[in-house]
Formats: structure tokens, C-alpha cells, sequence
């Protein structure tokens, strides 16, 4: 570790370890409900369960997109952060409207629009928040006068992702014009500015784990955000085409989504040929392994599986069915959460200075997740696709195709346990690392 | 070979025009949505009605316009497809309809606040959603008469209530919900007297019956009770 500021990124990422595994509570017990199993009905219904389960996923990645930067910028900017404390306090303050926002879902306080469940009292507490992260990050930055392009990917992706907060505020009385809004901010969030965030990071780590130089490196950051941007905005197309907006959107969105997956295969290429061009023989072999799968699962998971119901054609009938919860669950995986766990496996030794990461234990966490990720898919998908073809497809009711899916749950609850073990060692290695220690700053020049 | 300027230059155009033509497909499309959507029929209920399915987080378990959960049936079409009498009796007692299978939250609304829900309802199901959701293609096709062709004379109409409430149960022809006995040749098992004393008060002829007390009126609840005669 170079600066002492980046110790703050460690409660950053020990808040992630922490709402991850409530998620993946919250996710067994709508596994349970699709089951058939909806035993706490009383106490904790569906859709709250349901809004926790989403909201802790963003809140996670978002605390590991800001304990990245929190770790990623001093050392890109060489120099520390301003104000560390008042980060300690920025914090603290985005744990304490999580939480409450949390606890809030229980207790019937929300504001019901997918993914943006958040009620809006505490929605200016978070854009305060993230002004203050914006301005400590910015800050940093502009006082170093050293502006690589990983750091100004990284700033600007993080800068756009809080101004795209903005547009889900608007009020409105038309449900139409609310999915429009709500869809700026969501998919604008996860396949916009969220791939900014993700390319940045992953260069940071290619550039740190595998020694290519530089230059190559940030060449092809550009190459791919730029087809991100070109793919994913008017992508966006693919959420309109029935919520009540003009037909051409069936066109616009369905070209575009089509060549999302250009950017995840390069993402995905990027990240393999760069970890095969290192030469550098690399201490931290299971930092590369999450890098790269981050690359290779984001791929499949939000490129391919995405691909496959956004045409509209198909979209017509898969469009809100379990299908989507298939793509979902992968390509936040692969894409995102992969990515977090990638950058707190590099940064881990380097500031508590225990080299723990080429345990056995971190290897079966790698492989034991993704097969258990994978194994969900599947679930979902099989589960999905049969409730296409028998509810949308040959009309039966609802509740009887439902019935017809409970077994497909049972599969996909086996494996979300499979899942929950890969996790539960990867957060075991995480508390064996300890707190980060200031006698590991020798390192610096 | 593409050099790191160049490289920068195809992101920030791409981006940049990209970012031009959905600024302005997005002002083209909000001068669209008010026809499609029939803005002009968004009354004070129907706001009411907005209001309180976020207030509730509906979307938590069910879909509208195909956006939501996947845990509860998609309630774009409900009002066309139900009616109004099936979704009040939803509302005020959401356990009562299909006992023994997913629960919904019992809310205890007032009747203004279920007015204000139907409303909304109502007003979603009336907006251009470009053919969503389509007709099932591989659905049994639907004829009007039920029932062999050369019984077609002694077989009633269709009564919508009975379209609105009884399928949500019960199927008739292949079409309907699953959770109730299907209903095809009804009228050879059981007879009209029957039929009546046991829609008109379920629990009375069953005590441990599942089916709710549907509010019928008399003229509904003959019209049932014949259609139901006429299948055999």
C-alpha cells in the first residue's frame, strides 16, 4: 500500500461482505416463496423481500465501485486523498440511509418502482452522499494534476452515474413517462456508465497484475468503452418497446442491443489477451482468475443472455417472465459483482501485507460461486423459457404455470446454496486477512 | 495500426452522437406519449390509483406493462380481462379467491382507494403498449359455443360474468385457471336447484369448500346458473 488514505477503502469493501450475504438471505427466501415455501408471508412478503434483495445488490456494488476509487485513485493521482476523515463520514452516512432504507421496506416505506424502491426522503440523502464521494474523488484528482486515463474513466463513470440518479426523481403522473424516467437511471446505470466504472477498474488491475504497459492497456480501455456508449445508449430502445412509447423504439432498440454484446466480447478479449501478453509472473493469481472472469461471465451473462430476449420479436413474449431473471442474475454477476470481489482480492494483501491469496480456500470460493452462479442460470432459464411457452405461448393461467415451475426452484435453490458456500469462503478468506496496517506503506518511493 | 488518440477520438464521437440522437428521440417521444397513452383520461382516481400502487410497491410482486416481479400475474389487461367485480373482490379480500395458492398481501383499502386502484387499472389497460401482450399463438382456439358441434343449439351464450369470475378458477373448454374442478358438462352432473343454493352461499352446501361467496347479483346469478344447465 502507497497512502495511507487508501485504508479507508476497507470499510467500503467490509460493508460489501456484509450486505452481500444479507442479499443472498433475502434471495433464498423469495427462492423458498417460488417454492411454494412463502413461510414468513407475515413478516417479511414478497415484495419486500424482493426490493431488499435488488436494493442490497446496488448498494453493495456501489460501496465496492466507491471503495475502488477510494483505493484506485491515490495511487493513480500519487498522492492522498483530501480529507480522508470527511470520506470516513461520507461512509458512514451512505451505511446509515442503506440501512434505514432497508429496514423502511419492511415497514410498507417505499416508493414501489422497480429498482428505484428507495423512498424519496432519503433519495436526497443519497445524491448528498454521492456529492460528497463525487467531490472527494474530483478533488484528489484535480490537486494531483496527474490525470491518467484510468482515473478520469474511472471519475467520470462514477460522476455520470450520480447526475443519472437525477432523472428517476422526476415526478409524473403518467406510468409511461415513470418507465421512461426509471429506465434512464437503471439501464443507463448498468449498461452505460456502471461499464466506465467496470473498464476502469479492470485496466487498473490488468495494468497491476499482468505488467503490460500502460499505454496498451488504456488504448483498448477507450475501444471498449466507446462501443459501450455506441451500443448501450440508444440500446436503452429495449426497455421501450411496450410500456407505451412510439413503435420505432422496437427498431432503434432492437439494432442496438443487438451489438451490446460487441462491447462485453471486448471487454471479455480484453481481459483474456492481456493476462496472456503479461509476462510477469504475478503473486496474485486469483485477482487475475475473478479479472478475467469478470470479463468471461459479463460476456455470457449480460452480453449473450441479453442478446437473446431483447430482439423484440422475441422480447413480446418474454418480457416480464422469469427469462429476465435469468439474464439478470448472471450478467450482474459476471459484470459487477465479480468485479468487486476482483478488486478486493488484489487490494486485500497489499494493505494488510498477508499474503494470503493463493490459498486453497480462495480458489474453491472462485470456482464453487460461478458453478453455483452458473447452475442458477440454468435454473431460471429452464424455469423461464417453460413458463413462456406454457403461459405466453399456449395461454395457460398464471398460477397454474407457476405451479408447473415450483420443481425448476428446487433445482435453483440447491444450487443457490452451492453459490452461498463459494461465498461464504471467499468472505472467510476476506476476515482471515485482518484489518489493513499501516506498517505494509514501506512499499512507497 | 489504431493509436491511443484515435482511440479516444471514436469514444468521445460515438459517444457524443449516440448521445445527440436519444436526446432527441427522446423529446420526439414525449410528444407521442400523451396520445398513446391517453393522457387526457388520466383523472384524479387514476393518479390516486399510480399513487397508491407505488405506495403499496405492487411491482413487487406483479408486472404492469411487463415491468416488475414475476411473482404475481401481469395486470396490464386485468381490468379487460377480469373486469371490475373480479379485481374489487381481489382487493378486499385477496385470500378468499384462490385459497390454497400464492398469498396476497391483505391491504384493507377503503372503497374510494379500490375505486382509485380499478381506475388506474382501467386506464392502463387502454394504453398502446404496441401489441403487448400478445395473444397466445398456440392457444386452443376459441369458439363461442361450448360443447360438440351438434349440441350447439342447447348451449347458452357466454355470460361475461361468468368470463370475468369463473375462469379465474375454473376451466371450461380448455381456457380458464386451474384451481377449481373444470366445468365442461357441468350440467349432466349436477341440477339447476343445485347449482344455485351452491354459488349463491358455497360454505353452506361445503363447510370446508375453498370457493369464495361471489358477489353476484340475482340476474348475474341466474344467468350463471343457466349457462352452467346448458352444458352437458
Amino acid at each position: 500500500m502507497k497512502f495511507k488514505s487508501q485504508k479507508i477503502a476497507y470499510l467500503f469493501f467490509a460493508t460489501c461482505m456484509l450486505l452481500f450475504s444479507l442479499q443472498l438471505v433475502y434471495g433464498f427466501i423469495m427462492g423458498f416463496a417460488h417454492m411454494g415455501l412463502d413461510v414468513l408471508h407475515d413478516w417479511i412478503p414478497f415484495h419486500a423481500a424482493r426490493a431488499t434483495h435488488t436494493n442490497l445488490l446496488v448498494m453493495w456494488l456501489l460501496a465496492g465501485f466507491m471503495g475502488a476509487a477510494y483505493w484506485i485513485v491515490p495511487e493513480e493521482s500519487d498522492r492522498e486523498i483530501i480529507f480522508p476523515k470527511l470520506a470516513v463520514v461520507q461512509w458512514a452516512a451512505l451505511v446509515i440511509v442503506g440501512v434505514t432504507a432497508i429496514i423502511g421496506f419492511h415497514f410498507n416505506w417505499w416508493e414501489g418502482r422497480k429498482f428505484l424502491e428507495i423512498p424519496r426522503p432519503l433519495d436526497y440523502l443519497v445524491v448528498v452522499d454521492v456529492l460528497l464521494f463525487i467531490f472527494l474523488i474530483g478533488g484528489t484528482i484535480w490537486k494531483s494534476k496527474r490525470y491518467t486515463t484510468t482515473s478520469m474513466v474511472l471519475f467520470f463513470g462514477l460522476l455520470m452515474a450520480a447526475l443519472l440518479y437525477l432523472p428517476g426523481m422526476i415526478p409524473t403522473i403518467n406510468q409511461t413517462v415513470d418507465s421512461y424516467w426509471r429506465w434512464w437511471v437503471v439501464h443507463l446505470w448498468v449498461e452505460g456508465v456502471w461499464e466506465l466504472i467496470m473498464g476502469a477498474i479492470m485496466s487498473y488491475l490488468l495494468i497491476k497484475l499482468t505488467g503490460v504497459d500502460r499505454e496498451v492497456i488504456e488504448k483498448w480501455l477507450y475501444v471498449i468503452v466507446g462501443f459501450t456508449f455506441l451500443s448501450g445508449i440508444l440500446g436503452t430502445g429495449h426497455h421501450y418497446y411496450y410500456i407505451g412509447t412510439p413503435k420505432y423504439w422496437l427498431m432503434i432498440g432492437g439494432l442496438f442491443s443487438a451489438l451490446e454484446p460487441v462491447a462485453f466480447l471486448g471487454m471479455a478479449m480484453y481481459a483474456i489477451v492481456m493476462a496472456r501478453k503479461g509476462g510477469r509472473n504475478n503473486t496474485n493469481r486469483i485477482a487475475l482468475a475473478w479479472t478475467v472472469g469478470t470479463g468471461v461471465m459479463s460476456f455470457v451473462g449480460a452480453g449473450f443472455l441479453g442478446f437473446a430476449h431483447t430482439l423484440p420479436q422475441v422480447n413480446m413474449y418474454t418480457h416480464g417472465t422469469l427469462v429476465t431473471a435469468m439474464h439478470g442474475h448472471l450478467a450482474f454477476w459476471g459484470a459487477y459483482a465479480m468485479l468487486i470481489l476482483a478488486i478486493i482480492a488484489y487490494a486485500m494483501p497489499v494493505m494488510t501485507g498477508r499474503k494470503l491469496s493463493d490459498s486453497g480456500m480462495n480458489t474453491f470460493a472462485f470456482w464453487t460461486s460461478n458453478i453455483g452462479m452458473t447452475a442458477m442460470t440454468v435454473a431460471f432459464g429452464i424455469a423461464g423459457v417453460t413458463q413462456v411457452v406454457l403461459e405466453r405461448r399456449m395461454g395457460m393461467d398464471f398460477l397454474a404455470v407457476q405451479k408447473e415451475v415450483e420443481v425448476h426452484f428446487l433445482g435453483l435453490v440447491m444450487a443457490a446454496t452451492l453459490f452461498t458456500v463459494g461465498i461464504i469462503a471467499y468472505i472467510w478468506n476476506f476476515v482471515k486477512f485482518g484489518l489493513p496496517s499501516d506498517e505494509v506503506l514501506i512499499e512507497r518511493k | 495500426m489504431l493509436t491511443k488518440s484515435g482511440a479516444k477520438a471514436f469514444f468521445l464521437l460515438g459517444t457524443g452522437l449516440c448521445s445527440l440522437a436519444f436526446v432527441l428521440l427522446t423529446i420526439d417521444t414525449f410528444h407521442r406519449i400523451p396520445a398513446q397513452t391517453n393522457e387526457d383520461q388520466i383523472t384524479e382516481s387514476v393518479k390516486k390509483g399510480k399513487d397508491l400502487w407505488e405506495h403499496n410497491n405492487c411491482m413487487g410482486c406483479h408486472t404492469l406493462f411487463g415491468e416488475g416481479a414475476y411473482y404475481a400475474p401481469e395486470l396490464t389487461k386485468v381490468y379487460q380481462r377480469r373486469g371490475e367485480i373480479f379485481i374489487r373482490q381481489m382487493l378486499k379480500d385477496p385470500r378468499a379467491m384462490y385459497p390454497n395458492d400464492r398469498k396476497m398481501q391483505q391491504y384493507h383499502f377503503t372503497e374510494d382507494e379500490i375505486n382509485s386502484l380499478v381506475a388506474f387499472l382501467k386506464w392502463s389497460g387502454e394504453v398502446n403498449l404496441n401489441g403487448f401482450p400478445a395473444d397466445p399463438p398456440l392457444a386452443p382456439k376459441k369458439t363461442e359455443g361450448v360443447g360438440p358441434a351438434d349440441l350447439a343449439t342447447h348451449v347458452l351464450p357466454k355470460p361475461e360474468i361468468f368470463q370475468q369470475m369463473c375462469t379465474a378458477c375454473h376451466t371450461l373448454s380448455g381456457a380458464g385457471g386451474s384451481v377449481g374442478p373444470a366445468l365442461d358438462g357441468i350440467g349432466n352432473r349436477k341440477d339447476t336447484a343445485w347449482l344455485k343454493s351452491w354459488i349463491k352461499d358455497p360454505k353452506a352446501v361445503k363447510a370446508d369448500t375453498t370457493m369464495p361467496t361471489l358477489p353476484l347479483t340475482d340476474a348475474q346469478l341466474e344467468e350463471v346458473v343457466q349457462f352452467l344447465s346448458s352444458q352437458k
